[in-house]
C-alpha cells in the first residue's frame, strides 16, 4: 500500500471524532437527497400514475376539432391488436348543473365537469372504479356517480338519491335529466373524480346530442415504455385525420410543470445541503491539518514533497467521501426500502410510489464523493504551505 | 573525488528589519569532511540550531552558499530540496519527532518510502533497528515507546537512507543522563561503523567526551580550534 495512503488512513482513524463528523456531514447531505427523491419524486410519480390510470392513461387520443367522430368501438379494436397495448376506452366530457332535493330543500351546483365512461370498457383501461368509496360504479344509461366534493356541496347526496342534470346541447338547448345516484367516488390525492360526476357515455352524448361522438381515447399499456413508440404508429396509421396523440407527459404537462418546477427547487435545496456538508468537510480537514501540524513539519523535514503532503491530505477526502458516500447511500436505500415497504403516504391520503432509480442513486453518491474530494482540497493546499522549521515548533 | 561533504561560505542569516533586525548567524564557514563526528556547541540563542536548520536545508540563509557533497542547495528549489534532504540528509531531533500514527517500524522506514525505494525499505528497517536495539519493539505504535528508544528509533530513521550527512539537533536534551549517555555512545558507534557523519548540535559538549571537531558558536559568529577551546573554558 502507499505509504501516503496508509498514512492518512492512519491519520483519520486515529481521529475518530474528526472522521465521524465528516463522515455524518456527507451521510446527511445523502439522506437528505434520498428523502426529497422519496417524498417529492414520490409525490409527483404518484400524481402521475393517478393521472394515467384515472384520467389520461398512458396515451391519449383526441381531436383537433374537440371531438373524435370516428367510430370509438374502431378506434378501440385498432389499439387493443397492439401488444404493448393492454385496454382502450372512450371518454367524453362536459359541464353540467345538477340539482338535489333534500327535505323540501333545492340545491344545485353549477358548471359541474361531467364525464361519459363506457363502464364495460372503462374498468379495463382505468383503476377510478376502484375509487368508488359507497356503492358502485356506473352500470346504466341513468346512473350516476358523484365525486366526494360535489356530493357534499349537494348537501351531502348519498347513494340511491335521485339528482337533476341540466346539460346545453350542441343546439344550445338545455337538456334536462334524472338520475339514481349509485356511488360515490373519492380517491386518495384527489386526483380522480372527486369534483366531477360520472355517467354512461352513451347518455352523455344523447344529452350532448352527439351520437356517436368522443372525446378521448384513453389508452392503458402493458409497458409504458412503448408508449411514444404506440403514438408513432397511431398517427402514421390515421395521417389524414386530425387526431392529436399525447404521452402521460404530454397530456399532463400543464398540471405537472409546476410540480416538476417545484421538484428542480427542492431538488436544489438538498444540493445547496449538500454543499453544506462540504463546508463541514473542509471545516474538519482544517482541523485535522492544524492537529498534524508538527507531523506535516517531520514528513516535510526528512523529505517529503509538498506533492506527499497534498496527496496524504487528498486521500483522506478520498477515504471520507468514499467511507460517507457509501453509509449515506445505504442510509438513503434504506430510507427508500421503508417507505416503499409501508406504502409511505403523503399527507396520510395519497400513497407516494417510491421508486428506485439507480442511475440517481450513483449521481448522487459520485456528487457528494466528488465535493468530499473538492472539499479537502483547499486543506490540503494549506498543509502544503506548512513551512518544515516553522511546523515542527508546533506542539 | 573530494572528501568535503559540507561546504558553507560565509553564511548569514537575518530576522527581522530595521531597529528590529536579528544577525542569527554572521559569515560563517565551515567545511566538514566524510565521516567526521563534528560538534556545534554553544549557549542558548546563539545561533547553532538556526545554523542546524541551514545545513539541514529546513530553512533558507540571508546570504551565504552551502554546498552538499558539491551541490550548491541555495540555488535549489523547493521540490529538489526535499529531494535532497531526503537523499543526503538525516535528522534527529530533540523531541525524537516519530509520527504517533505509525509503528516503530514504519517510522524507520518513511524516508525510504518517501524515496519510491519500498522493497528493500523493510529489510533495511529491520536491520537497523537490531543494531540500535529495538527489534522487540519494531511493531510497537511509536507513542507507546520510552524515550530513550524513541531517539534510538529516530537515529536507525536518520540512517535509513544512508545520507551523507546526520544532522542531531539537542538529540540527549530530552533524556536522562543514562539514557543520553547510551545515546551518545550509539551515534559514536555508528559513525564508527559507518563512516557515517554526523553534525550534532548540543549545549552539553561533556556528554560527547572525544570527537573529531567542536565548533563553538556565539553570538552568530563560529570559532574553532583554540579559540573554541577559550570560549567552551569561560562558557
Amino acid at each position: 500500500m502507499d505509504y501516503r495512503l496508509q498514512l492518512a488512513k492512519r491519520m483519520l482513524f486515529n481521529k475518530r471524532g474528526s472522521l465521524v463528523g465528516a463522515v455524518l456531514a456527507v451521510t446527511i447531505g445523502i439522506l437528505v437527497i434520498h428523502v426529497n427523491f422519496v417524498i417529492f419524486q414520490g409525490l409527483f410519480d404518484a400524481i402521475v400514475r393517478d393521472l394515467t390510470d384515472y384520467r389520461f392513461g398512458n396515451l391519449q387520443i383526441t381531436d383537433e376539432e374537440d371531438y373524435i367522430d370516428k367510430s370509438d368501438q374502431s378506434l378501440v379494436n385498432w389499439f387493443e391488436r397492439i401488444p404493448y397495448v393492454e385496454a382502450a376506452t372512450p371518454r367524453l366530457s362536459s359541464t353540467a348543473s345538477i340539482n338535489i332535493t333534500k327535505f323540501g330543500e333545492r340545491i344545485e351546483e353549477t358548471r359541474v365537469p361531467i364525464v361519459g365512461v363506457d363502464p364495460l370498457r372503462d374498468i379495463r383501461a382505468s383503476t377510478v372504479h376502484n375509487t368508488i368509496a359507497e356503492g358502485q360504479f356506473v352500470y346504466s344509461r341513468n346512473s350516476i356517480v358523484l365525486g366526494s366534493n360535489v356530493a357534499q356541496d349537494l348537501g351531502g347526496a348519498k347513494v340511491g338519491d335521485s339528482v337533476k342534470l341540466k346539460i346545453v346541447d350542441r343546439y344550445g338547448q338545455e337538456q334536462l335529466k334524472r338520475f339514481i345516484v349509485t356511488g360515490i367516488a373519492k380517491s386518495p390525492g384527489g386526483q380522480g373524480f372527486d369534483y366531477s360526476v360520472v355517467v354512461h357515455i352513451d347518455t352523455l352524448r344523447d344529452l350532448m346530442d352527439r351520437d356517436g361522438y368522443t372525446g378521448s381515447i384513453m389508452v392503458k399499456l402493458n409497458d409504458p415504455t412503448k408508449a411514444t413508440e404506440v403514438k408513432d404508429l397511431f398517427l402514421r396509421t390515421f395521417p389524414n385525420e386530425d387526431f392529436i396523440a399525447e404521452t402521460i407527459e404530454e397530456a399532463a404537462e400543464e398540471q405537472l410543470a409546476g410540480f416538476r418546477s417545484g421538484i428542480a427547487m427542492i431538488n436544489m435545496i438538498g444540493y445547496f445541503g449538500m454543499m453544506s456538508s462540504a463546508f463541514a468537510i473542509v471545516t474538519i480537514q482544517m482541523m485535522l491539518v492544524n492537529g498534524k501540524t508538527k507531523e506535516i513539519g517531520i514528513m516535510r523535514a526528512i523529505g517529503a514533497k509538498r506533492r506527499d503532503i497534498l496527496i496524504i491530505f487528498l486521500f483522506q477526502g478520498i477515504i471520507i467521501g468514499a467511507i460517507g458516500a457509501t453509509v449515506g447511500t445505504a442510509a438513503g436505500l434504506g430510507y427508500t426500502i421503508y417507505a416503499k415497504e409501508t406504502k409511505m403516504s403523503f399527507n396520510n391520503s395519497l400513497p407516494l410510489e417510491v421508486s428506485i432509480q439507480w442511475d440517481k442513486v450513483i449521481q448522487t453518491a459520485l456528487i457528494s464523493f466528488s465535493l468530499a474530494i473538492i472539499a479537502s482540497l483547499y486543506p490540503s493546499y494549506r498543509a502544503t504551505k506548512l513551512l518544515p522549521v516553522e511546523a515542527m515548533r508546533n506542539v | 573525488m573530494s572528501d568535503k561533504v559540507l561546504e558553507m561560505y560565509n553564511l548569514n542569516k537575518v530576522y527581522g528589519e530595521g531597529d528590529t533586525k536579528v544577525h542569527a548567524l554572521q559569515d560563517v564557514s565551515i567545511t566538514v569532511n566524510k565521516g567526521e563526528f563534528l560538534l556545534i556547541v554553544g549557549s542558548s540563542g546563539s545561533g547553532k540550531s538556526t545554523l542546524l536548520n541551514m545545513i539541514g536545508l529546513l530553512d533558507r540563509p540571508t546570504s551565504g552558499k552551502i554546498l552538499i557533497d558539491g551541490t550548491n542547495t541555495t540555488t535549489l528549489n523547493d521540490g529538489k530540496i526535499s529531494s535532497f534532504r531526503n537523499h543526503k540528509l538525516g535528522f534527529i531531533f530533540q523531541f525524537f519527532n516519530l509520527l504517533a500514527d505509525l509503528t516503530v517500524l514504519e517510522n524507520v522506514m518513511l524516508p525510504r518510502q518517501i524515496q519510491g525505494t519500498n522493497a528493500s525499505a523493510s529489510k533495511d528497517a529491520k536491520e537497523l533497528l537490531k543494531i540500535v536495539g529495538l527489534e522487540d519493539q519494531m511493531y510497537k505504535q511509536a507513542n507507546k515507546i520510552s524515550g530513550g528508544q524513541a531517539q534510538r528509533a529516530a537515529i536507525a530513521r536518520g540512517l535509513v537512507n544512508h545520507p551523507t550527512i546526520v544532522l542531531a539537533d539537542e538529540p540527549t536534551g530530552n533524556l536522562d543522563s543514562v539514557s543520553a549517555q547510551k545515546i551518545v555512545q550509539l551515534m559514536k558507534s555508528m559513525a564508527k561503523k559507518l563512516g557515517q557523519t554526523f553534525i550534532v548540535v548540543t549545549h552539553d559538549r561533556h556528554q560527547f567526551g572525544d570527537v573529531d571537531r567542536v565548533i563553538t558558536i556565539k553570538d552568530g559568529r563560529a570559532f574553532e580550534g583554540q579559540e573554541s577551546t577559550r570560549l567552551e573554558a569561560v562558557a
